[in-house]
């Protein structure tokens, strides 16, 4: 294979090597680091890197993000490990429960998502040399920079790669659908589709239930492992605790001002889509709750105010953590959260294999995206959500940010944002950009229009029309 | 002085209307007619429930100034057109709408459009992304509820008999359009690439009886011609397109489009109905499993081997592979298509292309003068 200038050419320059080569320095971190020590770590970084770390190392999150990194370099090592001991790595997509394949003893998950925005934003060139070797393959620029970087990295040859793919996004994307076909097909590797019909009538519910055991049969032939009932339900009991802790943060998340860092939501969805049903990401979780419950009880918060309370309807931007999340906290706008928070697990009962599978497959069902984009009707659902969690949330506005690969959510956000403005007075700012790209918008531009959107709209109306409780 | 049109003349000009004569007079009669816009429709549905199956289109239409209200810039912009003509009230002749998840771009389309200029009946056909035995299972059973959705909202039966029938009237159309493009195999082909897209647009655009009838004097008339002189036989593959000037313009620098596995084209007629299942299952079978889609997600290396086909049955000297931007489905596809067929040795010109756009005729041109160069020159 030829490969492109400007791609990498050895493993070590492939995305998954240097993500984790950044995660080994942060292993050795100890998890009461000190301001003194924090400014030193990031000074040794170069600017990329260090852009991050000064957002991660922040004192507000600084807990929280030492543990959520070294629950990711647990994740990344054990895909490592799974090569040299030939066990199957299985890359999935974001809106998948990883917790299926941890029920397997011989398969780990690895999620392109996280390791394009682990990439995107903690990497020196935040991941873009794989971005244009996908483009230089021909790969259109419309498709989406969260799978089509870790992706480029893989189809380079030169990186770590998967042995199979799980593609649960038919019926909810079709940029990420077409782009593991390709991949599978380029790498000659199995790709395994889980399909969510879009239909949410019991009908509906049934054939995604029979889609889903059928990938579950089909994993277990391709693994050569029956998932035990026994390690399934390790998994699903700390799946099941991960959600309580999920809540309790919801719960957290409603007081006002919002003691919940804003970049806890990042992390939230970072272990659901990783780690979910293993002890680490339950540690994760409850170092997020503990460090929520400590700022609330001692009425912390980093702006003299809380201005807004924003419900993120799609995704964030991932190419500058302290540029977005630490940036509007300070200003007085709270995140509260976006579409990838929104997978409101139930506990899922552990009487037997065949209902704790059929509590993951519900699970799978009601995952972000999947439940808004393959629905029946991408905006009356992707609406009842958001109405749904800015009333819960009190928030007073929402923020749609106009990642260009999105045509789902762009085909219908104009019902969306006149509907949340009808039912519940919110107002909603379009912005555009990529999320993973930070060549597309610069933050200080997205920062200028928040910002703009806030004092000129939302500040002015809850003067106006409706207090924050 | 009497002018006479020959019955090619009167097709090319009856499908340049988006609201043609046929359908004003099926209008006139009391009829009803139900849009469609995906090839996973069958149309023979609509059809045996006694209505005029109409599959929507925007003939080239630049403008989408209201639509632009409500789909966005990132949004493909045939499907951006589509719904300009139905918010504008061209489409207001239809009585009925069918949705299907074609892709992502068409459910936004239909959504805006229910959202803002609600159709009467509307129906959404939902269309799984795989031949599996349980997603033939499921899409059959949704061409069931189809019919009763179409016997509730029309007060009509769509009755066995009444299947069978609308399966012969719209298997002879499709079998009329095989004729048609066997006659464009030879050396000297019957018909330029405008002229079978325009026979192809009329047949989901009037009552199958009428197509026959006019078909049959298209085929008399062009049997035993043949153009001759043009630069290179050629064939295109891709999205969506209905362009009739997007293929004068192609062939008017001369290349001759002789095939293609089109959305508005072969994809939607190639492989004959089975006559020995029940009704129903033949035209699930016909409607998904043949499907040649991309918006089927295992299915690349068929969709191949059909181009390959047709590219050694036709004689086709280059393919030109287009999508419109912001497609994902076909922009994907279409990388592994021409990857495949430059393993081939087959030449290939893949082009993103604005659709309608007046403004990407003369690069378009440009880059299809270059391709010529590159493959030859049969004249």
């Amino acid at each position: 294979m030829t490969i492109l200038a400007g791609a990498p050419r050895t493993s070590r320059e492939g995305l998954f090597e240097r993500v984790i080569a950044m995660l080994d320095m942060v292993r050795s971190i100890p998890d009461d680091l000190s301001d003194e020590e924090s400014e030193g770590v990031i000074a040794l970084m170069p600017p990329d890197v260090a852009e991050t770390l000064e957002g991660f190392l922040n004192p507000r999150v600084r807990r929280a993000s030492i543990a959520y990194l070294k629950m990711i370099g647990k994740w990344m090592d054990e895909a490592r490990e799974a090569k040299e001991t030939g066990k199957k790595v299985i890359l999935v997509p974001f809106n998948f429960v990883p917790e299926l394949i941890h029920a397997f003893e011989n398969a780990v998950p690895l999620t392109s998502e996280v390791l394009t925005s682990l990439g995107a934003g903690a990497i020196e060139g935040k991941g873009h040399r794989y971005w244009d070797y996908a483009m230089g393959l021909g790969i259109p620029d419309h498709l989406c920079s969260s799978s089509t970087i870790e992706l480029g990295s893989m189809l380079t040859g030169q990186d770590f790669e998967a042995d199979a793919i799980v593609s649960s996004t038919a019926g909810a994307c079709d940029a990420n659908s077409k782009i593991h076909e390709f991949v599978a097909h380029y790498l000659g590797i199995p790709q395994f589709i889980l399909e969510k019909p879009v239909d949410d009538t019991e009908r509906g519910r049934e054939q995604f239930r029979r889609n889903f055991y059928r990938l579950v049969s089909n994993l277990e032939e391709y693994i050569g492992e029956e998932i035990s009932e026994e390690r399934l339900r390790d998994v699903v009991e700390n799946c099941n605790r991960a959600a309580e802790l999920h809540y309790q943060l919801w719960e957290l998340k409603k007081n006002v001002p919002c003691p919940v860092p804003n970049l806890f939501s990042f992390f939230v969805y970072g272990c659901r889509f990783t780690m979910w049903g293993r002890p680490e990401a339950v540690r994760c979780m409850e170092v997020m709750v503990e460090e929520s419950r400590r700022r609330l009880e001692a009425g912390e918060y980093p702006a003299p105010r809380e201005l807004a309370r924003v419900g993120w309807l799609y995704v964030g931007y991932y190419i500058d953590y302290n540029g977005l999340f630490n940036w509007m906290e300070e200003q007085g706008y709270s995140y509260l959260f976006d579409v990838l928070d929104l997978f409101f697990p139930d506990p899922i009962p552990t009487d037997s294999r065949e209902t704790m599978l059929d509590g993951v497959c519900e699970a799978a069902r009601r995952f972000p995206m999947t439940r808004q984009m393959g629905a029946d009707s991408m905006s009356v659902a992707w609406i009842d959500d958001a109405v749904h969690m800015c009333r819960e949330m009190n928030a007073n506005c929402g923020i749609y940010c106009g990642h260009h690969a999105c045509k789902q959510t762009w085909s219908v956000i104009s019902i969306v944002q006149k509907e949340l403005m009808d039912r519940i007075g919110a107002p909603t700012l379009c912005l555009q950009g990529d999320a993973w790209l930070s060549g597309m918008t610069p933050m200080s531009r997205l920062q200028g229009d928040i910002d703009e959107f806030m004092k000129n709209v939302v500040i002015k109306r809850r003067r106006v029309h409706r207090p924050l409780r | 002085m009497t002018v006479t049109t020959s019955a090619l003349e009167e097709a090319v000009r009856v499908s340049e209307a988006v609201e043609n004569e046929y359908v004003k007079r099926w209008k006139e009669g009391g009829g009803q007619v139900v849009g469609y816009s995906c090839v996973t429709t069958p149309p023979e549905i609509i059809d045996a429930a006694g209505l005029l199956p109409y599959r929507i289109r925007a003939l080239g239409n630049p403008n989408t100034e209201i639509a632009d209200a409500h789909l966005a810039r990132f949004n493909c912009s045939f499907c951006r057109s589509c719904l300009q003509l139905g918010l504008d009230g061209t489409f207001d002749f239809l009585d009925g709408l069918i949705e299907t998840n074609g892709c992502d771009h068409l459910r936004g389309m239909f959504e805006n459009w229910q959202y803002v200029k609600p159709v009467a009946f509307f129906h959404y056909v939902k269309v799984p992304h795989q031949t599996t035995p349980e997603a033939m299972e499921y899409y059959t059973e949704e061409l069931r509820l189809f019919a009763k959705a179409l016997e509730a909202g029309f007060g009509t039966k769509v009755t066995r008999p009444k299947l069978k029938k609308a399966i012969e009237r719209q298997e002879a159309v499709r079998s009329k359009l095989r004729e048609v493009y066997a006659m464009r195999e030879g050396d000297a082909p019957s018909f330029t690439g405008t002229e079978a897209l325009s026979l192809f647009l009329l047949a989901s655009a009037m009552p199958a009886d009428d197509y026959l009838a006019l078909i049959d004097r298209v085929i008399d008339e062009r049997s035993g011609t043949g153009i001759t002189g043009y630069r290179a036989r050629l064939m295109l593959c891709g999205a969506a397109t209905d362009e009739l000037e997007l293929i004068g313009e192609i062939e008017d620098v001369g290349g001759l489009v002789v095939t293609d596995s089109l959305c508005y084209g072969a994809r939607a007629f190639w492989k004959p109905i089975r006559t020995d299942l029940e009704p129903i299952e033949a035209l699930a079978e016909l409607y998904l499993k043949e499907m040649l889609c991309p918006r089927m997600y295992e299915d690349f290396p068929r969709r191949r081997d059909f181009v390959i086909d047709e590219v050694k049955r036709a004689g086709v000297d280059g393919v030109m592979v287009m999508h419109n931007k912001f497609c994902d489905v076909h922009g994907v596809d279409n990388v592994q298509l021409r990857l495949s067929l430059e393993k081939e040795g087959i030449p290939v010109l893949q082009l993103e292309k604005e659709y309608g756009s007046k403004a990407d005729i003369g690069r378009i041109r440009t880059r299809v003068q270059a391709f010529l160069e590159r493959i030859g020159d049969r004249s």
